[in-house]
């Protein structure tokens, strides 16, 4: 859409991006005027900042082809495999897939890992997609409303919120994190979990997935986390730069409860909605219990 | 204030660039991320404003907005703030030039702190009379306001009449005159009809609404949730 207004009368109109650059009339004074470009109106809003976009992601790694589509309200994630390629999912995260795919469920990783991964609010049991039978697509999809992003490990570790994981190629491993007092009044999860090796993983968020930069410092509140670098470090703790004895009121009172301070130089991703924040919302609906 | 609304329509969020002594006050759980150079600070009135702020939290408490209120002020140039709703849906950016905007209570999300926030006003008792619980906050002065729909938000240029259902509004500019009615011609039939009330607006003005109602959503997600 672009927002003009008349510039003999200034009345407002809203048009469609289409007629951007053609000659109108106004309805009100009957005066000619141009349509401006779209760029032209919305030259303000790109001003250097990056855009939570509906772009699809498509791309191929050495394990598989992928492509993101519906994004950011609905991510669909296709993945395409090679005869005998193979990818390990989430349990239920499989939407749809060809029968040149077997799917075989089991405990990846050992005891350990495994009541790692449950600790971190994911499944003690991790699907494995393999192309027996000559190629084929599995189609994913996360349970909550919202964005995909996908993230290449190469030796590194990425960090991830609970109930984030959905699916990663082989070389990844993932396991849970206990994160000991850091994590304990944040209500979030005492575990993150920790995904690290070589190759390919991919994350869901409710809402949409912005990624941001760190190169110094950066706050996210704690709900809205979705994933970040093992690079940066992290503090959890009240909003900053409060006067003595006003912190727990914004705690308390404040309702923006705890605070990730992250830094050092890595990438966070954070999501646009809390899935908490949405279920206090729809508490007061619930029946109540008739006695 | 530089701002950017992000991920349109259903996850939306408002992305500001603010520079060292700006400020903008927020509804309460409405920040997900920003830079350090910020003081924040909470409160139950107007930032600045001494005395008298206990009586208005508690009015905007009635209005569906909550008692406290957070101020974000930028300590250091090119600050960046990332605030959104709670609900599924879209933000709006409206700048005030020194009119006035009538919000729906639990629509206002984030406004410039120059701007004065009055639920004192008085359309109040209209909107109380009505019983569906429908609370509005006067929004005047100058600055950037900062507003969130339930669903997609559309914008009405009223011109004569125009009638919306109460739950259906997110604001509109205080030159529109409305009136609260009954949507049919007998009060049983327009509840039968599940309509409800209806706000009948009349004279110019711009009016935003949103595609979904938000209580709506809650009476059809209730029964199936377990009970209290």
């Amino acid at each position: 859409m672009i927002e003009f207004s008349c510039p003999s009368c200034s009345k407002k109109y809203r048009v469609k991006d289409d007629v951007a650059g053609k000659k109108a009339r106004c309805k009100e004074c009957g005066a000619p005027m141009p349509v401006p470009d779209v760029a032209a109106a919305t030259s303000e809003a790109a001003a250097g900042m990056d855009a939570g976009s509906s772009e699809v992601l498509t791309g191929s790694t050495p394990h598989f082809d992928y492509e993101i589509s519906q994004r950011p309200d609905f991510a669909l994630i296709s993945i395409n495999l090679e005869e005998g390629q193979k990818i390990f999912a989430e349990p239920s995260a499989m939407a749809s897939m060809t029968p040149t795919v077997t799917l075989k469920a089991g405990f990846k990783g050992g005891l350990g890992k495994t009541l790692g991964r449950a600790l971190g609010g994911e499944s003690m049991i991790i699907n494995t997609f393999t192309a027996d039978n000559g190629p084929g697509e599995v189609t994913f999809a996360a349970g909550a409303t919202g964005d995909a992003a996908r993230y290449t490990l190469t030796g590194n570790s990425l960090m991830l919120q609970r109930g984030a994981f959905m699916l990663h190629s082989e070389g990844v491993e993932v396991s849970g994190k206990w994160q000991g007092a850091k994590g304990f009044f944040n209500g979030e999860g005492l575990v993150l979990l920790k995904a690290s090796g070589d190759g390919e993983i991919f994350f869901n968020s409710y809402g949409a997935i912005l990624s941001v930069d760190v190169t110094e410092e950066y706050i996210v509140d704690t709900g809205y986390v979705v994933a970040f670098e093992d690079t940066l470090n992290y503090n959890i703790s009240v909003l900053p730069g409060l006067r003595g004895g006003s912190k727990l009121k914004t705690l308390f009172f404040g309702g923006e409860g705890l605070v990730c301070r992250f830094s050092g130089q890595g990438k966070v991703w954070i999501q646009t909605r809390h899935v908490q924040s949405f279920l206090s919302w729809a508490n007061p609906y619930r029946p109540s219990t008739s006695r | 204030m530089k701002h950017q609304i992000l991920s349109r329509p259903a996850a939306s969020v408002a992305k500001l660039k603010m520079d060292d002594g700006e400020s903008l006050t927020c509804e309460v759980g409405a920040m997900i991320a920003m830079t350090t150079g910020f003081e924040v600070e909470t409160t139950t009135r107007k930032k600045g404003a001494k005395g008298g702020g206990l009586g208005k939290a508690l009015k905007r408490m009635f209005a569906g907005e909550s008692l406290f209120l957070n101020h974000f002020t930028a300590t250091n140039n090119g600050q960046s703030l990332i605030i959104g709703p709670r609900m599924l849906g879209d933000v709006l950016h409206f700048p005030l030039t020194g009119g006035s905007l009538i919000v729906q209570g639990s629509s206002w999300m984030a406004s410039d702190t120059d701007i004065e926030i009055d639920a004192t006003w008085q359309g109040f008792g209209k909107a109380l009379f009505s019983g569906e619980s429908i609370f509005w906050l006067k929004c005047s002065g100058e600055g950037d306001l900062f507003l969130s729909s339930f669903g997609a938000i559309y914008e009405v240029e009223v011109d004569g009449e125009h009638v919306v259902d109460t739950g259906h509004i997110v604001a509109f500019e205080d030159t529109l005159q409305f009136n609260v009615t009954k949507a049919g011609t007998s009060l049983i039939g327009s509840f039968l009809g599940g309509e409800g009330l209806v706000c009948r607006f009349s004279g110019h003005g711009r009016l935003f609404c949103q595609s979904h109602n938000p209580p709506g959503f809650g009476k059809a997600l209730g029964p199936k949730l377990k009970p209290r």
